[in-house]
């Protein structure tokens, strides 16, 4: 969008916005001069716990452990712990700290003066053990992976004759840890300075692949990623209007800027032993924005966005191969510059108490600035490929939404509604232009007062510009529609329903159905269908007793079509995903001094995968998984201020997985795997931990003036 | 694409003229709070309330929470504040009528306030700073009140604890809560993300909710690797992450959409291996082990598919 333009909407904006501020601010009438809060317990002085335990597991693998830390069987130490201080001046301190002696450890603390300012620091591990049950012939030093000596090369796995003892066992697992600083200044009631430092690092272990020409590896890739990110700005709040303005600065770092791995095939020309990737390359992002508010008359409400950004990355070009002698290329730097804007309009009004509107504008620009280059290139380090354009993508898209919804009488609730999403590509796509117009309606009746139910029903048609297969090499079938350019009729129908059956019982249910019909395109995705339902059913016929049971279904369904060449007609792929779940569980206080809750979970899925070409039809075999778990918590309270708590969790889970069930490294002939296996745990898992309270309850009254 | 800026512009300005018209037609407000001002507070404030409330811990729990910071001067119990008929309205009525909870605001479903009443207060201090962009969002639309998700009178509202969070959200949005037990999904379950790492739930000028612009900016505040430019783009990374995948979670591994190589075959078809149909030979037992099949499929070869920077990264295999 030219700056001029931008320049108009923001003056528009304000100008709303004054005249909003302008609506006279209605001072409260009420004298609250002899309000003295004698009686009010507010909160002093320091109270806290601290829990120390032990957690016990076994049959603990990366499945369980992969978000968890608990990766083994084994001890682990279980500890947490919080605290809250508060002075009569208004200065006051928190923490809380959690899983500490798990690497999915956090925790914060946080102070400042009531109304004045806060500062808050946090912590927050996360662990990401994906596969324990890969081997590799890699032996990484830094960014090389090598194979070890006495390597036998061969055209294909079965001729690796020292693969089999070459091999050692490697875990793809990585961790995040993440760092924040957060500060408010609060100037006065109206004015708030803030600011947060945040600092990302993500290091570990990937899986990635790469191939020489058709003989493909499996690597186990190491990273080391960095992101710091500050957003800082500024906010005033009136009574009848609000504006915040704040700059967000974005940058990411990969200290391995790229990585190297031998070739254990026998290269396919010579000198080609080598392979090398690149690695995400250093970027940074920045941004403006300023977002409000203002109420305004007949109950409305105006809010705005105005983003505006750029996103940058300038990283050193690698040479283009690893064959010896290769050169980097001219430049030697792709100066990326992407300027990035979102401007966004809202109004919400009730002009009557029956009737509510509202409409949105969005506009999202993605404007690539970045010049394209010609390059030489070399495919997979093998052979010269000649050279190449590199395409560059802009969109402009712009999305209108609204809708009004409308009371008949007080037990029924109609609405209507719709969305225009336009987009617009930049030259050299194989489109021009999508547009994609929704419609819909619902209803909500509420027959009698504890019982609502809805329904919404659709439908969205998207198209879309004459393609030009050829504007993007390597070139595509031109009977093809990419999925997200394709031309799509869509219907959908939700139906949910709430009931409180007694004051103890309440009752909800949803589905929703949606069927998307892509067979305008020749080729490609053929039709996507959705089917979900899900209920809840919650009992609580006391307060030291309370149960649920829930259940969902689900099924995904895709067709596709493809065209092999030589048939006379195209192929069909179908898959359908069904997934179940199912829970229940309760909470139960028998005595005062005991809780008990307990909650089960099963939930499997199914997917299969069937092919129609020349008329032979075959079946993958089916994929599934099932999840099955149950965690007890018993609390028992010794004392007042100390408190017992055990925990048992079981877990159970078991997969198949046609792309990974029996692949080892040499199954497939131009396939180096890792052999990672699907996933599956059988865990046990027990933890008795000792809480104990101290400090005074922290209640004290005082007059607040 | 410049059709699309001027329309772009030109639905801006009439929305804005529109609300210029608005502005200036000031007709009377007859809405809830008018009604309230024209009701009595309590003599006392607070000590009026406690009078009769003191020994309900459900109600005193609040002195444990920010809304009852006395040196707060932004907060009810701040100099000045109207402590508890802050949020609940003038109670000179309920006094006087011996504690009828009609006569004042009360919260939750079974209130004799709507939810638009209900609203209304939290609305008047949070509208400046949390819920920004409430009015425009789909939990207004949806007559969402704030209640239903947060409660005011405990220490900790459960809404502000990742696993809290997960359950109160899944109250309505059940279908995305079944996400969460798929083969592929974020760590929700394990408390490391809440719903509100992703969804801004008190409204925002993003689709769906999110924190960020746009989707890609969402996912790549985490994501940075993902973020390009890089040298060899892939048009519908660069364009939306959700063209691949479901962050809510899938039965496919990394919360993809379908599985490699019939993922990839929706959108390439050009001549050679990305036209040909994969068949169930292909796999370890099938005879022909294939590489397009097994193991990561199309990303054992084309494994920087979310961008290179690789000079000869044309076909995401550098």
């Amino acid at each position: 969008m030219k700056l001029i333009r931008s320049n108009w909407l923001v003056l528009g904006v304000t100008a709303a916005f004054a005249s909003s501020t302008a609506v006279a601010d209605d001072p409260s009438s009420a004298d609250t001069s002899d309000w003295k809060c004698t009686q009010c317990p507010f909160a002093q002085g320091y109270s806290g716990d601290a829990e120390l335990g032990v957690l016990g597991a076994s049959g603990a693998n990366a499945t369980f452990g992969r978000y968890t830390g608990i990766d083994h069987g084994g001890a682990y130490a279980d500890a947490a712990a919080s605290g809250q201080y508060r002075n009569d001046d208004g200065s006051y301190a928190n923490y809380e700290l959690d899983r500490l002696g798990l690497a999915s450890r956090d925790g914060y603390v946080e102070g400042g003066r009531e109304g004045r300012y806060d500062l808050r620091v946090s912590y927050d591990g996360q662990p990401n053990i994906l596969y324990d049950t890969g081997a590799t012939a890699y032996r990484a030093n830094g960014s090389t992976l090598g194979l070890p000596a006495g390597w036998v090369s061969a055209g294909g796995t079965a001729g690796m004759s020292s693969l089999g003892t070459s091999l050692a066992p490697v875990t793809i697992e990585s961790e995040r840890r993440t760092v924040a600083l957060l500060g408010r200044y609060f100037a006065s009631p109206s004015w708030t300075v803030f600011g947060e430092f945040r600092r990302q690092e993500h290091d570990g272990t990937g899986l990635t692949g790469a191939s020489f020409l058709t003989e493909a590896v499996q690597l186990a890739q190491p990273f080391d990623y960095v992101t710091n990110s500050l957003e800082t700005g500024v906010a005033w709040a009136g009574r009848k209007a609000s504006v915040r303005v704040s700059y967000l600065g974005s940058w990411f770092d990969d200290d391995y800027s790229s990585f190297t791995f031998a070739n254990p095939y026998l290269p396919i020309v010579p000198g080609s032993t080598l392979g090398q990737l690149a690695t995400p390359p250093g970027n940074t992002l920045q941004q403006l924005s300023a977002t409000g508010n203002a109420q305004l008359p007949w109950r409305t409400t105006l809010t705005f966005t105005a983003s505006v950004g750029t996103l940058k990355q300038n990283a050193a070009f690698l040479p283009v191969s690893a064959l010896p002698g290769a050169q980097v290329p001219t430049p030697d730097s792709l100066d990326g510059d992407v300027h990035l804007s979102h401007y966004a309009l809202g109004l919400a009004s009730r002009p009557l108490s029956k009737l509510s509107l509202r409409g949105n504008a969005t506009y999202d620009g993605h404007d690539d600035k970045t010049s394209p280059l010609t390059l030489p290139y070399v495919v997979t380090d093998t052979f010269p490929g000649g050279t190449a354009l590199t395409p560059r993508y802009s969109e402009d898209r712009v999305r209108l939404d609204g809708g009004a919804d409308y009371a008949l009488a007080h037990w029924i609730k109609i609405g209507v509604g719709g969305k225009l999403d336009d987009i617009h590509y930049g030259p050299g796509q194989v489109v021009t232009w999508t547009q994609n117009a929704e419609s819909w309606g619902r209803g909500t009746i509420t027959p009698i007062a504890p019982l609502s139910i809805t329904l919404k029903i659709g439908n969205a048609l998207r198209k879309a510009s004459s393609f030009d297969a050829t504007a993007l090499p390597p070139e595509e079938n031109p009977l093809v529609r990419e999925y997200d350019y394709a031309p799509r009729d869509r219907v959908f129908y939700t139906l949910t329903g709430a009931w409180t059956v007694t004051s103890t019982l309440t009752w909800s249910v949803e589905g929703s159905i949606a069927k998307d019909d892509y067979r305008s395109s020749p080729l490609g995705l053929q039709a996507v269908h959705e089917q979900r339902g899900s209920t809840n059913l919650t009992w609580t016929p006391r307060d030291t007793l309370s149960t649920y049971i829930e259940g969902g279904y689900e099924r995904l369904f895709n067709l596709q079509s493809g065209y092999n060449g030589l048939d006379t007609t195209p192929w069909l792929a179908a898959d359908a995903q069904r997934f179940w779940n199912l829970s229940a569980g309760g909470r139960w206080v028998p005595q005062q001094r005991w809780t008990l809750s307990l909650d089960y979970l099963l939930a499997p899925s199914y997917d299969n995968t069937d092919t129609t070409a020349g008329g032979l039809q075959q079946a993958f075999p089916q994929n599934w998984t099932k999840l099955d778990s149950t965690r007890l918590d018993l609390a028992y309270q010794w004392t007042p201020a100390m408190q017992i708590h055990f925990r048992y969790v079981r877990e159970t889970y078991r997969s198949n997985d046609w792309a990974l069930d029996g692949v080892g490294p040499s199954s497939v002939p131009n396939l180096l795997a890792l052999g990672v296996q699907p996933f599956s745990d059988n865990v046990n898992l027990f933890a008795l931990t000792v809480r104990y309270q101290f400090g005074r309850d922290g209640t004290t009254p005082q007059a607040s003036k | 694409m410049t059709r699309v800026k001027r329309s772009a512009a030109a639905a801006l300005v009439l929305l804005l003229g529109g609300i210029g018209h608005v502005g200036a037609a000031s007709v009377p407000e007859k809405d809830a709070a008018a009604h309230a001002a024209a009701s009595a507070y309590s003599p006392q404030g607070a000590d009026t309330c406690l009078g009769c409330h003191a020994s309900n811990p459900g109600v005193m729990a609040i002195f444990h929470t920010k809304h009852a910071r006395p040196g707060d001067p932004r907060g009810p119990f701040g100099h000045g504040g109207l402590q508890c008929e802050a949020c609940h309205g003038p109670g000179g009525a309920h006094v006087d009528a011996m504690g009828d909870t009609s006569k004042i605001i009360a919260f939750g479903p079974k209130s004799h306030s709507t939810v638009q009443q209900q609203n209304a207060n939290c609305l008047g201090c949070h509208q400046s700073n949390a819920a920004h962009d409430w009015a425009s969002g789909a939990h207004a639309a949806g007559d969402v009140a704030c209640t239903s998700c947060h409660q005011l009178h405990t220490a900790k509202d459960p809404v502000q604890t990742a696993a809290g969070q997960i359950e109160i959200c899944a109250g309505c949005h059940q279908a995305e809560h079944a996400d969460l037990d798929k083969l592929s999904r974020h760590p929700l379950r394990e408390g490391k993300m809440a719903c509100t790492s992703c969804h801004s739930p008190h409204g925002s000028t993003a689709p769906a909710q999110l924190v960020r612009n746009t989707v890609n900016e969402t996912c790549t505040s985490c994501h940075a690797e993902y973020r390009g430019p890089f040298l060899w783009e892939h048009q519908p990374v660069a364009e939306d992450c959700t063209n691949c995948h479901n962050p809510h979670g899938s039965v496919q591994p990394a919360l993809l959409k379908l599985r490699p190589p019939f993922l990839c075959q929706t959108c390439h078809e050009g001549a050679g291996h990305p036209s040909m149909l994969n068949t169930p030979q292909g796999l370890a037992g099938g005879g022909a082990p294939s590489a397009f099949l097994l193991a990561g499929g199309c990303i054992n070869c084309h494994s920087q598919i979310h961008g290179s920077n690789h000079p000869s990264g044309r076909a995401f295999m550098r």
